[in-house]
């Protein structure tokens, strides 16, 4: 059965034109597909196809391109395959549409991509902070977000070098730091 | 004494109130917390509270070359880490094409399922300890520390072993070890009936979890459950069998599953595993003798490796369900995106938020137990 259902798949999308469709092996299918007919792809693969369960939702920021990736990641319990539906959406002013009326797990992770790459998703039930509730800079895994630089200007390099630490080194012993190690 | 202007602010008479559970809360797993909300001790919303365990793993890969991050990856799990090893290897090797030794493969479902042994001890026994029970606790993990005496001897690591790599496992089985595992086998599987007795046939603990917690298999389809989780609800799927990875293929299990849908159907799916993760690796000692060869295909200067441009999404089964990573590559030595699936993120979040609504404050630890949840796979 779970041969012919997934046939039947490809048989579906091969004659629609703006979807591009890629079988990687018998159980991962690619499907790069453009931003608006995305909710009506996921919606066809869930009711007509059984893909009912979503697996994960991933940002990848293209910042050459100026773009994000949203890959959708579909699992069918009755075909026992996965389908990855690929969307490019422009980074500025960096807005999507939810699918959370379609898959109840997409709140979590549109929240996560909400927290983490500053995109919003029109329609998710809960955009709030969840994991970086103390944080008010951009988003931080964005690629022009960088990390060391960041440390480099918030905090200060400090000298350890307590009084404990000093008695022991009057003392002839301690830590000893090569000269090429100090920063 | 009031002020001239002074007026009571108006509001009805209410009994609820807010509750912080956690972080620190000797109930909680790991630094997580709740906003519950609560009538008397009825729970009337509950609202996850993470964050304080992130670490930003997915950032960090992608500062560190492909081979660093192996020591970054077991970290995001600390009771389960092999499958997380293993599980981003398999993802790099997709990528380059690699085709490991069939040695390393069944190397690899060796540690995976004593990781989901020593994972399934802690993970009643945390359990246990919410319903008051504090033996099965330490009898699990003393018999948790045992298995962890195994992958001492074999990794070098006892919690995080860092022993599969792109391209296969470290370095081969000490002299004997099969035996030694063998011994452990028999003395894990002598204790299962103490377990029944003590915990998963005593009436205290099956008066307590049953009904607690439940939910239908439409439920957990619809919210993303994976894992022992959705097998207690009915719904016979593994990724070990329905999407094979390494020589599953090759073994011969079953896969448990428990009508109820709750804390105690979760539980006896857990016991049920504890039972055919033993048959698995019995099936391992006695095939891998025969299996000879390398444990790892050459692979470039790990140092000096670009990975081919890609992108691949890899699942396995950890103890907790479906474990995935999505990896994309852009031909450099680091990683570009690594996204971890974490089964917990489903799990601790939305699926406990509305299992706990309508029960009472002192399941609220008993459910999060039961579901198995990880905060670090949530907070990343």
């Amino acid at each position: 059965m779970s041969k012919e259902l997934n046939l039947w798949l490809d048989d579906l999308l091969k004659d629609i034109k703006i979807i591009q469709f890629k079988r990687k092996n018998s159980r991962r299918v690619r499907i790069d597909i453009a931003p608006e007919a995305l909710p009506a792809l996921l919606e066809l693969l869930q009711g007509r196809a059984s893909y009912v369960h979503l697996s994960a939702i991933t940002c990848v920021d293209w910042i050459e391109d100026d773009e994000f990736e949203l890959v959708y990641h579909v699992w069918s319990y009755e075909t026992n395959s996965l389908v990855s539906a690929h969307t490019r959406i422009s980074r500025d002013p960096g807005v999507y549409l939810s699918v959370y009326d379609l898959y109840t797990p997409a709140a979590f992770f549109e929240r996560d991509i909400h927290e983490m790459f500053g995109l919003y998703f029109e329609g998710s039930p809960d955009m709030e902070k969840f994991i970086l509730t103390e944080w008010n800079g951009p988003p931080p895994m964005r690629k022009d977000f960088d990390s060391e630089a960041f440390v480099n200007q918030t905090f200060s390099w400090e000298e350890y070098h307590p009084q404990w630490l000093k008695d022991i080194e009057a003392e002839g012993g301690g830590i000893t730091t090569r000269p090429e190690d100090v920063r | 004494m009031r002020p001239e202007n002074y007026e009571a602010i108006k509001q009805p008479p209410s009994n609820e109130f807010e509750l912080n559970f956690g972080p620190n809360h000797p109930g909680i797993e790991g630094n997580y917390a709740f906003r519950v909300k609560l009538n008397g001790d009825e729970v009337l919303s509950a609202r996850a509270d993470a964050g304080y365990l992130h670490r930003g793993f997915e950032k960090l890969m992608e500062g560190r070359l492909w081979i660093q991050n192996i020591a970054l990856v077991p970290r995001i799990c600390v009771p389960d880490p092999v499958p997380m090893e293993v599980c981003y290897s398999l993802a790099i090797e997709e990528l380059c094409g690699l085709e490991i030794p069939e040695r390393a493969m069944w190397l690899r479902v060796m540690q995976l399922e004593m990781s989901r042994l020593a994972a399934h001890l802690f993970a009643f026994g945390g359990h246990a300890a919410t319903t008051g029970m504090y033996t099965p606790m330490f009898w699990g993990v003393a018999d948790r520390d045992l298995i962890l005496d195994r992958f001492e001897e074999l990794t070098g690591g006892r919690v995080y072993s860092i022993y599969n790599i792109p391209g296969g496992v470290r370095r081969d089985m000490p002299d004997g070890f099969l035996d030694r595992l063998g011994t452990l086998l028999d003395y894990l599987d002598s204790r299962l009936p103490d377990y029944d007795s003590l915990f998963f046939r005593n009436q205290v603990f099956i008066k307590r979890a049953r009904d607690v917690g439940a939910m239908t298999q439409e439920q957990a389809l619809k919210w993303g459950v994976t894992g022992p989780n959705l097998r207690a609800t009915g719904l016979a799927f593994d990724v070990r069998r329905d999407d094979p990875y390494l020589v599953y293929d090759k073994i011969d299990f079953d896969i448990v599953t428990e009508p109820g849908g709750d804390a105690l159907s979760r539980n006896l799916v857990r016991r049920a595993e504890l039972k055919q993760s033993i048959r698995i690796l019995r099936q391992i000692i006695k095939h891998l003798p025969s299996v000879k060869g390398a444990v790892r295909c050459p692979i470039p200067n790990p140092l000096a490796w670009n990975v081919p441009a890609g992108e691949t999404y890899t699942r396995v089964e950890s103890s907790k369900g479906e474990l995935a990573y999505y990896v994309v590559s852009n031909g450099g030595d680091k990683p570009y995106r690594v996204h971890v699936r974490g089964p917990s993120s489903m799990h601790a979040v939305q699926v406990l938020e509305k299992l706990a609504v309508g029960s009472r404050l002192e399941d609220v630890a008993q459910i999060m137990f039961s579901l198995d949840a990880c905060p670090p796979e949530v907070d990343r």
